[in-house]
């Protein structure tokens, strides 16, 4: 069997696969974005918060993400909750990063402006500040979520929902008729989602990043 | 001048500005009184206090001790984001918020203060007018596509669009090139004519002060002040050596910049035409008639376009691409110093235009000449006479 | 915008000095801490027969050996493979199919690890050292090779034109001005490699390579949390090591005089 004859006969369990995928890889996006905004927000003013945020969220990313899962399983069990667990954890640098220069790159003569014609605070933070760091921000996101697509795969050894379970049943296989075509159609099927969800960036970039500030 | 003054007194009683940890305050006791409708000037060295005494009047910067009142209204016991609502704020490089367009920059105060949107709307487009930038060309435009003098007029008419009686200027022309920053200058001028607000405006560059100032306060360390009159009084008399050190050599000759084109006798009599009303046959046989070799050409609300000479005329058939489009131009507004330099830049004659860009006459070398001819005899009749 | 450097593509450079300054310190005292803490705790607890046979010092070693070793391999590959192809691909003639060999690379790094590491072992049928280190290698190359490439055009052209103008050959200019110019981004490249091949070891198992990987599945599939918490707390500690040490190296073999 070839690999597309592979393909449309298990179209349905790889299609549902494939979605399970680019569901968990998002929501952990955007859980992390939340997250990593707020945290940013709340640090980007003091120099000594940002290196220990900045610090902290690099540390994480340097963990080896089968090390991470692993250590998780015994806390939280198998499934969907280790693996947004670790997901989130990995999605957190970038934005975090991103935030925190996006936020510290405002130009001081606009928040010094938006303060000076009557600005509240927050209206400086959510309608200068935020937006001139959004395409930051949304580049942050981009580089988690390429990221999470290939994490998401070893969390398969976790139970985790998604493309992984096909690599690993491949692997198992070893040998067997459609091994190959099973761990390669979970792969590509991965790479082929980490490009459509470029694409979806590029768009929102486009429709959410205003003029006077795209690049 | 009409006397229509909308801006209103500002007083500070012995305002203090101490930073946590520091030893001496950055403002030490400054007592002031602002007249409404004048522009007064804070000069003076970095780091004197100037900007600090200043960001004090909107509570950029909170004092730490002392009153100050805002047309009579105790500013300090206002709420801080209201209280900047009603006072205008420029700054250098204009502060311009990228993300925005520049009618939605202009459009933030009114926003603030809960405009309903055709009057925000409309008062955008009067703004712009105001400020000299066609609402049908800039008004989506985002400031990156927009010169520096250009973002200095947003910044300038965003500051003004809510009407504040009050408009803070924080070297708001430091940024941006000689020739420009003269311009905006001018135009300054021409706005307060019009509008009369109460301006404090701060600036170390002397010679920007004794433009635009009505009164100027030369501001020493801690913001002391060490002299605070008009600018003639300040250049004439000095009141200490650190006052005569800031005014600089040559105090006779800026006070060239304190002559306006509006104090000299300029001509009128040049020949205009109004482009769309008239041919270049027209003009050919009026030129003729009355002797004169170069004429004006004008568009429909009279702003001076194109210089054009006898001769040009014979081939041309429209008067809307003839000659040579006119160069530098003063206003009535502008300083005989600007004159001069465009006069040079002219080769000749400068156009002199009146408050809205109209043609109101030109003006020449000759005229500048005399002028400081009559200076210098009464600089050196004064001298004898002392 | 001002200075902003957000970084575009997977890198644990966190983006700030002061940061980088924290981690150099508290990295390796943290490492020593947790791997000391996690070690004590695994010896002196009472261990099962089936515990006792993989909390041992000869096991212990023998899969951090393994690791280590799939590490410098890859690095030893990606340092040989990816700075050589960079300079090569930055000379004028190789400019055109440049952007193909970044491309290939690109892919390399957006496919998962997991399923580079096993359609290799696929197709090839090897297993042990080198089934799981080649493609670590081919997935760990880009951030060298990318940083090479653009380390190199982002010498400021002038500095090539007086190169050039004193007389140096185009081999002169190259390993005179050019590299020594691009070595704070190449270590940047290798910092980030580095992180991403010792990360990627602990999947070498999978492909019988050995690793402290190895320690995490023995302890899930026995259901002995201790094994896991073992080799995850190692794979933790060797990886934030590693990265420290390609901060070290950043930090010490950088050219001085270049901010």
């Amino acid at each position: 069997m070839n690999l597309l004859d592979y393909v449309a006969d298990r179209w349905d369990r790889l299609s549902l696969q494939a979605w399970l995928h680019v569901s968990e890889v998002v929501q952990s996006t955007l859980i992390a974005a939340v997250i990593g905004v707020l945290i940013g927000v709340a640090v980007y003013r003091s120099p000594i918060g940002s290196a220990v945020a900045t610090a902290l969220a690099s540390t994480i990313l340097t963990i080896p993400s089968f090390a991470l899962l692993g250590l998780l399983i015994p806390v939280f069990g198998l499934g969907a909750l280790p693996t947004v667990i670790a997901l989130v954890l990995y999605a957190l640098l970038p934005i975090t990063r991103n935030t925190i220069v996006g936020l510290a790159g405002v130009d001081p003569a606009v928040t010094d402006a938006a303060k000076g014609i009557g600005m509240s605070r927050t209206a400086v933070l959510t309608r200068v500040e935020l937006r001139l760091a959004w395409p930051a921000i949304l580049a942050g996101m981009r580089v988690s979520t390429q990221m999470l697509m290939g994490i998401a795969v070893i969390a398969a050894y976790a139970k985790g929902p998604g493309l992984g379970s096909e690599v690993f049943s491949g692997l198992t296989r070893a040998g067997s008729a459609n091994a190959t075509n099973q761990a390669l159609a979970g792969t590509l099927g991965v790479v082929i989602l980490a490009l459509l969800l470029e694409g979806v960036y590029f768009l929102i970039a486009r429709f959410t990043i205003s003029r006077g500030i795209r690049g | 001048m009409a006397e229509n003054v909308s801006g209103v007194e500002i007083q500070l009683e012995n305002v203090t500005k101490r930073y946590p940890g520091t030893r001496e305050p950055a403002v030490k006791d400054f007592t002031m009184t602002i007249p409404a409708g004048k522009i007064v000037i804070l000069v003076g060295p970095s780091g004197c206090g100037k900007t600090t005494t200043m960001r004090m009047i909107n509570r950029l910067i909170e004092p730490s001790s002392g009153r100050i009142t805002i047309g009579g209204e105790d500013a300090l016991k206002l709420n801080g984001d209201a209280l900047r609502r009603k006072v205008g704020y420029a700054i250098q490089q204009a502060g311009l918020f990228p993300h925005f367009t520049v009618a939605q920059n202009i459009a933030v105060v009114p926003g603030l203060l809960d405009w309903d949107k055709k009057q925000i709307s409309e008062r955008v487009d009067e703004m712009m007018d105001l400020v000299g930038l066609d609402p049908a060309v800039y008004r989506d435009r985002y400031p990156r596509q927009l010169s520096g003098g250009q973002q200095q007029r947003v910044g300038v008419a965003r500051a003004l669009a809510a009407d504040p009686p009050v408009l803070l200027m924080d070297e708001p022309f430091g940024a941006v090139d000689p020739i420009t920053r003269g311009n905006l200058q001018d135009e300054l001028l021409r706005l307060q004519l019009e509008l009369r607000k109460t301006i404090v405006f701060v600036t170390h560059d002397f010679d920007e002060a004794v433009k635009l100032g009505d009164k100027i306060a030369v501001l020493g360390d801690q913001s002391t002040i060490q002299q605070y009159d008009t600018p003639e009084a300040i250049l004439a008399n000095p009141a200490n050596d650190m006052v005569a050190g800031f005014v600089g050599a040559g105090a006779s000759l800026k006070q060239l910049t304190l002559l306006r084109v509006r104090d000299v006798d300029y001509h009128d009599d040049a020949l205009t035409v109004v482009a769309p009303d008239s041919s270049p046959s027209d003009l050919r046989r009026q030129m003729t008639e009355k002797g004169k070799t170069y004429a004006l050409v004008l568009d429909a609300r009279k702003r001076p376009q194109r210089w054009v000479h006898v001769r040009d005329l014979s081939t041309a058939s429209t008067l809307a691409s003839v000659g040579r489009p006119v160069g530098d131009m003063v206003s009535t507004q502008s300083t005989l110093q600007d004159a001069l330099e465009a006069i040079l830049s002219e080769g000749g004659n400068a156009v002199v235009t009146g408050s809205r860009g109209e043609y109101v006459g030109t003006i020449d070398i000759t005229t500048v000449t005399d002028t400081i001819q009559q200076l210098r005899e009464e600089h050196d009749a004064g001298s004898a006479a002392s | 915008m001002s200075s902003t450097t957000e970084i575009q593509g997977f890198s644990t450079e966190s983006g700030s000095r002061r940061a980088d300054r924290v981690r150099l310190f508290a990295q390796p005292v943290a490492v020593v801490v947790i791997v000391g803490l996690v070690l004590v705790w695994a010896f002196t607890r009472s261990n099962d027969s089936i515990e006792a046979e993989s909390i041992q010092a000869g096991v212990l070693l023998d899969k951090t050996w393994e690791h280590v070793l799939i590490t410098l391999v890859v690095a030893a590959i990606v340092v040989g493979i990816g700075v050589p192809l960079g300079m090569v691909l930055t000379r004028s003639w190789a400019r055109p199919v440049a952007p193909l060999f970044i491309a290939i690379a690109n892919i390399g790094q957006a496919a998962p690890a997991l399923g580079v590491l096993v359609l290799f072992f696929l197709w090839t049928e090897w297993d042990g050292l080198w089934a799981a280190a080649l493609p670590i290698a081919f997935y760990s190359l880009l951030p060298v090779l990318r940083n090479t490439i653009v380390g190199i055009q982002s010498v400021d052209p002038a500095l090539v034109d007086a190169g050039k103008g004193i007389g140096m050959s185009s081999s002169g200019v190259l390993f005179r001005i050019e590299v020594p110019l691009a070595v704070p981004l190449i270590l940047a490249g290798l910092r980030t490699s580095l992180v991403l091949a010792v990360g990627t070891a602990t999947l070498a198992f999978f492909v019988n390579g050995g690793g402290l990987g190895e320690l995490v599945d023995t302890g899930y599939k026995l259901n002995r949390v201790s094994v896991l918490v073992v080799g995850a707390v190692l794979a933790v500690g060797l990886a934030l090591l590693v990265d420290w040490v390609g901060a070290l190296l950043e930090e010490y073999l950088g050219p001085k005089g270049l901010t």
